[in-house]
């Protein structure tokens, strides 16, 4: 499966884990999660049923990456819990692309660790994101315009029997997919061409769904959308949730950002500049932490900055 | 399969309607996909739906081409219902048969402020109008539902501080200005009660009360089969009835409100050790799945509700009262412990006993009565034989 090339074949993280293909591992307390993952291709989520503070699902900590003289992570952190919605939000090159790209594969970071289910993982490409239950929605969507809804869910993990692709059951889990994300794409052999902006938009989110994700990665899901479509889009956020993801959410849209999330992280220069709660913050405060009027004093500012 | 000819094409029939409904519009192209008709068969029962005025069909443009937008046949007249909760909008259109024809949610930050909330209201109304292949001509009125006491005339919130944000805005004005259509507004729990008497579980009782239990608590009378709002649109808000003479103190400003106890921050926060932060929804879905905390929390929240409630069934003296609100969706969990509350304490009338019944709507109820208000207002001016919106603030633009 050809990984999109990265823009740098410089260091890798020190850590390392071959295959990356992880056991699941929930460290939380008593009732914390049934591990059961057998429906795979099944676009069902094994679902951590219970309640109490999980173990995070991903974890990244002072991950750092540079583009020549262009520092976009310095010591970066973010946790992700299992069924919590974490919002990146920043100015235009605070870092948040660079990190959702090196959480999904597409780049790697020149320091740091990664960790999904507890476990320290390396991500040298998308497809091995995808393994280790990570699955991304790019800005661009990029879905294949000729290809019909089915085809571009299961697009290069097409269900088979021997050689023969089984058409009727990815029609039926792609019915099934739409319909629990409460969608309103009618038909799932119309071809993607004919589907508005919001509709793409659902199909891509749609594709997370398949295989066993534990993580999704949403860049700028509403940017662009009318506000029904935009609508559409975080219901099926809340949906994601629910269904016991961890999401990662990178928008501009403070609105969205706090109807949709639980914790909102905010990063400037490529560093994290605040973590709060998205219940009780309030729009200014955000937008002071996106702009630098507060800064956050943690170790790898005050380290970067002396 | 087996079945006569003509029984097979009524079901066809009734697939064809229903997910019409489903999407609001569709194309014939998408309806022969949506429903696994043959396009010959589709072509055919449309054609016939048409001739039975059941469906619509305008001319629309899909991927460059020409194509046949099939909706579900409207009376002339479309009204559209919001409703504002703490925590989301929900916008339904409707039309003079109480036909739903489009619905859409969206999640909204906690405080959210007037203006963005009012513009999004705008935009997403157009949107719908748009799904269902209407125009803004079509819309007869907008009813909207406030999570705090209103004013109608104007839509000004009439307590300061209950709805952080909306105080001085007069809803009416900004938003008939905005669609030049006239607005109604109401407090959301009374457009609960009428939705909940006019198709839901208050039906056919003439004096009843609603409450919306949720991230706060509220309530809706119905005396004689009317909505009682009382003289400042005050009326039914139990939210703010004391519970707790040493409790907190709440956002109007008094001490130990129902509010202070059974409101959102109050119900989840005895979990944050236990069960981290929880949403509202999260506390209903652990609660209906069994979390023996949730479960605690959702059970102690109806009693005290019921005290309150018994309270106010001893002053209207209602045949029924329900309960909605997402509180409610735990069913019983919530209402048996309210029904007991209720029935220590009001004292049993030996010709009619009190029935204390979960809502028939959900959490829909409010945008249902959002419409549902509009669409009276409107036969109301009809019969009266002037146009639509009278009584109704349709200020200079």
């Amino acid at each position: 499966m050809p990984g999109r090339a990265s823009a740098s074949t410089s260091v890798r993280a020190d850590r390392r884990v071959a295959g990356s293909k992880v056991a699941d591992r929930f460290d939380g307390p008593p009732g914390g999660g049934k591990t059961g993952r057998d429906v795979r291709d099944e676009g069902q989520v094994g679902e951590a049923v219970g309640v109490g503070r999980r173990a995070p699902v991903l974890s990244v900590q002072q991950v750092s990456k540079r583009f020549g003289a262009v520092e976009a992570l310095v010591g970066v952190d973010l946790v992700v819990r299992p069924h919590e919605v974490v919002a990146l939000v920043g100015d235009n090159g605070a870092g948040k692309s660079t990190l959702a790209k090196i959480i999904s594969g597409v780049l790697q970071p020149d320091a740091g660790l990664l960790e999904i289910g507890g476990e320290p993982v390396a991500l040298p490409s998308p497809s091995d994101a995808h393994q280790a239950g990570v699955a991304t929605v790019f800005q661009d969507y990029a879905l294949c315009e000729n290809l019909d809804v089915t085809a571009n869910l299961f697009l290069g993990r097409e269900l088979r029997e021997r050689t023969l692709m089984r058409e009727g059951e990815m029609e039926r889990v792609a019915r099934r997919i739409l319909h629990d994300l409460s969608s309103r794409i009618p038909a799932v052999r119309t071809p993607v061409s004919h589907l508005s902006a919001g509709q793409r938009q659902t199909v891509a989110i749609a594709r997370t769904l398949i295989g066993s994700p534990r993580l999704v990665v949403l860049d700028e899901p509403t940017a662009a959308l009318s506000v029904a479509h935009t609508a559409e889009i975080l219901t099926h956020i809340e949906r994601l949730r629910e269904l016991g993801l961890g999401v990662v959410l990178i928008s501009h849209n403070l609105n969205d950002v706090r109807a949709v999330s639980d914790r909102i992280e905010v990063l400037r220069h490529g560093r994290n500049n605040g973590s709060f709660d998205a219940r009780h913050v309030s729009q200014e405060e955000l937008l002071a932490a996106i702009t630098g009027a507060t800064q956050v004093a943690t170790s790898s500012t005050s380290d970067a900055l002396l | 399969m087996s079945g006569s000819q003509s029984s097979l094409r009524g079901a066809n029939r009734a697939l064809v309607v229903e997910t019409v409904k489903r999407y609001g519009g569709l194309t014939q192209v998408e309806l022969t996909a949506a429903t696994g008709l043959s396009p010959a068969t589709v072509s055919s029962i449309v054609k016939e739906l048409l001739a039975a005025g059941a469906v619509d069909t305008h001319s629309t443009i899909r991927s460059g081409r020409r194509a046949q937008l099939v909706t579900i046949a409207r009376q002339t007249g479309l009204a559209a219902g919001v409703d504002v909760g703490p925590r989301h909008l929900r916008v339904a259109l409707g039309d003079v048969t109480r036909e739903i024809v489009a619905e859409q949610t969206l999640p909204l930050p906690a405080d959210h402020r007037a203006d963005t909330t009012l513009d999004r209201v705008a935009l997403l109304v157009i949107d719908l109008l748009e799904r269902v292949g209407a125009t803004i001509d079509e819309l007869v009125g907008l009813g909207v539902g406030l999570p705090a006491p209103v004013e109608p005339g104007t839509g000004l919130v009439t307590v300061r501080g209950l709805l952080r944000g909306w105080d001085e805005v007069p809803v009416v004005h900004v938003l008939s200005k905005r669609l030049a259509k006239p607005v109604l507004v109401d407090n959301n729990a009374n457009l609960g009660a009428l939705a909940e008497s006019r198709f839901g579980a208050a039906r056919g009782y003439q004096d009843a009360v609603y409450v919306a239990a949720g991230a706060g608590t509220g309530a809706g009378i119905i005396l004689s089969g009317h909505l009682h709002r009382g003289f400042g649109g005050t009326a039914g808000e139990i939210g703010h009835v004391q519970v707790d003479p040493q409790g907190r103190i709440c956002r109007c400003g008094s001490r130990g409100c129902l509010d202070t106890v059974v409101g959102y921050p109050a119900l989840v926060e005895p979990l944050t050790v236990s069960h981290g932060t929880l949403t509202l929804r999260d506390l209903v879905q652990h609660a209906v799945d069994g979390d023996p905390g949730c479960r605690q929390v959702v059970a102690d929240a109806g009693a005290v509700i019921g005290g309150v409630v018994a309270g106010m069934a001893m002053v209207v003296n209602p045949q029924c009262v329900v309960i909605g609100g997402e509180l409610a969706e735990t069913g019983d969990l919530l209402v048996q412990p309210m029904r007991e509350a209720i029935s220590r304490r009001v004292p049993l009338n030996q010709m009619v006993t009190l029935d204390v019944v979960p809502g028939d709507l959900g959490v829909r109820a409010k945008v249902l009565g959002a419409l549902a208000l509009v669409l009276e207002a409107t036969d109301q001016a009809g019969a009266d034989g002037a146009g639509p919106g009278v009584g109704v603030d349709v200020r200079e633009g």
